[in-house]
């Protein structure tokens, strides 16, 4: 039967109940914690590593997200880590557990859509992701304050700014695939299972593979590896491979914006650099033009996989 | 001044000393001259009143025995005071051996109001059965001539702002005695002088010229860069004691250009698009002191990339004035956002100026609206999917 009216009727109702169940819930609180603590040790060793190593630097506080000191990988590296899990760990039940508790159809026969189910439980998912970030990125602003001393400037704030803005698309990224994975499977232990599967392999097991499959595509010349130089070949198939995992495409994202003097992702032919200026910082619209095509690829597919599982949950049979 | 003037003389005679013994040894004594004489090489002599002077002597013995010589001063006038000296120390009696001769010295001292009349001072040398006496007379003069003489061999030279101009000046001491020349030039304001040796780098401020001998030096001027063309003097004085000496040389400073090249206002940095012609503002300035012809402009940029000048040579260019010329710039399309450096030079007949630009590349805005594009497909895929499969 076709829908009358707004698609978007109940979306309110549904994304303020979800909300208010996601913070309130243990599960939400365990993976803040999760979050907050490592991230929390992150920036720990950042802040001691500046504090000791006082060199001029215009883009202080970008360090923090930036600096990594050993063993503890850098603030920004623990949160393309952990912020899958986290995604993962809201979305991987929206769907099958309102199936497993038969409580689909009592909501559906309120005055609300399907459509508005499904985006509504979406954006809660996102929007507590949203609220945990910004929680984080103000902590970090605030403890740059207090332990460095610099007030932050415009710019880095701006920086500071796309960095939450494409987070929340990266975790997006996780959260419409943890919801596909809820609506094709009715088990939640399966979904979860397949979830945490996909994310391992793109997060760990995707970057040993990419270099292999492009060998296997474009074999090393042997003579660029007498100079001990990467096949160019090679190597623009290794990232072009290494950029289907979102963790890539996040952290090269992150790479043009928190460091101001990366002035491409790609490879780059020495006739490129020649009269370049290297360390000179670029600004910051044009950061954003170099992390773009990343961001972009965030986004799309963020609203591809909400899609796919759109159409999959308006094809289900509800009535169990 | 008079211990100056003691000084100086004992200079002058000891270096007359030596050159006396070694002819009084040298000399084979004729053997037709037998006895004992006194001798000096200039028996009159004029002294200044208020110096001392030390007169050479030596006392000759051809063919006598060795004996005893009492020696004696007479004639000396009141208030003179008149010593031998014999290895520097007074004596009163001298041995020379057969046909050789024993140095002396005769020092006078003289006051300064000695009067002017001319005196006679007789030394003399007696033995048992030989004597001799020799008489000096002595002279006063309120004035002994020191006379100097500065000559320059090219006294006028022409060259640009920039040229070092050097010209060679010959001292002449015409005076009896050597002395200590000090020189100085008086030049036009801001103009660098410096005297070196005629063939050395240490500057020098005097010079000591031995009597009768003369000394090159080298006088260096150097004028401010931005000096107007003309003829300007240097006047050189050259002074020794009482003595000085003028001459005079010239630069004739002919007008050079000398450019400067910048962006308007002094900015060095730009901004372009990579692949896209942008027009960056070049000012050319001629601060030198002669107009600037044909003024050719080129520009060392990063490969791939295309900078043209319009106009592309500026044909003259008064002193003082500048002209603006458009640099178009057109990164390469491979050029990286961020910062690249851009030499741009001007030449005009070996004057030169050159300038770093800092250009910032910017990329193309193109495959931003893709990118925008793509979301923009993804929301419609969207939008399709909720008019499609909307349902209750």
């Amino acid at each position: 039967m076709r829908r009358e009216g707004s698609a978007f009727q109940g979306v309110g109702a549904v994304f303020v109940k979800e909300l208010s169940d996601n913070i309130s819930s243990v599960r939400m609180l365990m993976l803040e914690l999760l979050i907050v603590l490592t991230a929390m040790a992150a920036l720990y060793e950042a802040i001691t590593a500046l504090r000791q190593n006082t060199a001029e630097d215009p883009f202080l506080l970008l360090r923090l997200f930036t600096v990594s000191q050993a063993p503890l990988p850098s603030f920004v590296a623990i949160l393309g880590f952990l912020i899958p899990l986290m995604a993962i760990g809201l979305g991987f039940d929206l769907i099958n557990s309102e199936h497993n508790r038969r409580t689909l159809s009592r909501i559906l026969a309120q005055p609300i859509y399907r459509d508005a189910l499904l985006l509504g439980k979406y954006l809660a998912g996102l929007a507590t992701i949203t609220i945990s970030l910004t929680a984080l990125w103000l902590l970090v602003i605030g403890l740059g304050l207090i332990f460095l001393g610099v007030p932050p400037g415009g710019e880095e704030i701006a920086r500071s700014l796309a960095f939450l803005v494409i987070a929340v698309f990266y975790a997006g990224v996780w959260l419409s695939l943890a919801m596909l994975l809820s609506i094709v499977f009715r088990s939640p232990a399966t979904a979860a299972l397949v979830a945490l599967g996909i994310w391992l392999f793109l997060t760990v097991l995707w970057p040993m593979l990419a270099p292999a499959i492009a060998q296997a595509i474009v074999p090393p010349d042997p003579r660029f590896a007498a100079l001990g130089l990467d096949t160019p070949g090679t190597a623009i198939w290794t990232q072009l491979l290494q950029r289907f995992s979102p963790n890539d495409l996040f952290g090269e994202a992150m790479l043009a914006v928190l460091s101001p003097t990366t002035r491409t992702l790609g490879p780059v032919f020495l006739d490129q650099i020649r009269g370049a200026v290297m360390g000179a910082p670029l600004p910051f619209g044009q950061s954003v033009m170099i992390a773009w095509p990343q961001t972009v690829g965030l986004i799309a597919c963020t609203i591809v996989l909400f899609v796919a599982g759109y159409v999959l949950f308006q094809r289900q049979e509800v009535r169990a | 001044m008079r211990a100056l003037d003691v000084a100086r003389l004992v200079v002058a005679f000891g270096l007359a000393v030596p050159l006396a013994i070694p002819s009084a040894h040298a000399a084979e004594p004729p053997r037709d001259i037998k006895g004992l004489y006194l001798m000096t090489d200039y028996p009159a002599v004029t002294i200044r009143p208020g110096t001392t002077s030390n007169i050479s002597l030596r006392l000759q013995n051809y063919d006598l025995g060795p004996q005893r010589y009492k020696l004696s001063v007479e004639g000396v006038p009141s208030g003179w005071t008149a010593t031998l000296l014999g290895g520097g120390q007074p004596v009163a009696a001298a041995m020379p051996a057969p046909d050789s001769s024993v140095p002396l010295q005769l020092r006078l001292d003289v006051p300064a109001n000695a009067s002017l009349a001319e005196q006679t001072v007789t030394v003399k040398a007696e033995g048992q059965g030989s004597e001799a006496t020799l008489p000096i007379v002595v002279a006063l003069a309120k004035e002994l001539p020191a006379k100097l003489t500065v000559t320059s061999k090219l006294p006028e030279l022409r060259g640009s702002p920039k040229s070092n101009f050097e010209y060679t000046l010959t001292i002449k001491n015409d005076s009896g005695r050597s002395l200590i020349a000090s020189f100085a030039a008086a030049a036009p304001q801001n103009f660098e002088t410096s005297f070196t040796e005629a063939y050395g780098t240490q500057e020098l401020s005097s010079i000591p010229i031995d009597a009768g001998q003369s000394k090159d030096i080298k006088l260096k001027v150097r004028p401010p860069s931005a000096i107007d063309a003309g003829h300007f003097p240097v006047k050189v004085t050259v002074n020794a004691e009482d003595a000085s000496a003028q001459t005079e040389v010239a630069l004739d400073v002919a007008g050079q250009p000398q450019l400067q090249l910048s962006g308007r206002d002094g900015l060095l940095s730009a901004r372009a698009v990579a692949a896209e012609q942008s027009a960056i503002p070049v000012v050319v300035t001629n601060s030198g002191t002669a107009p600037a012809d044909n003024i050719e402009l080129a520009a060392t940029a990063p490969s791939g990339w295309k900078v043209t000048f319009q106009p592309a040579k500026i044909e003259r260019l008064v002193p003082g004035k500048d002209t603006e010329v458009q640099a178009l710039v057109t990164p390469s399309d491979k050029s990286l956002a961020g910062d690249y450096q851009l030499a741009m030079r001007a030449t005009s007949r070996g004057e030169t100026a050159s300038s770093q630009f800092r250009v910032t590349v910017s990329t193309s805005t193109v495959w931003g609206m893709a990118g925008a594009g793509v979301i923009g497909v993804a929301l419609l895929l969207m939008l399709g999917a909720v008019a499609r499969f909307g349902r209750r």
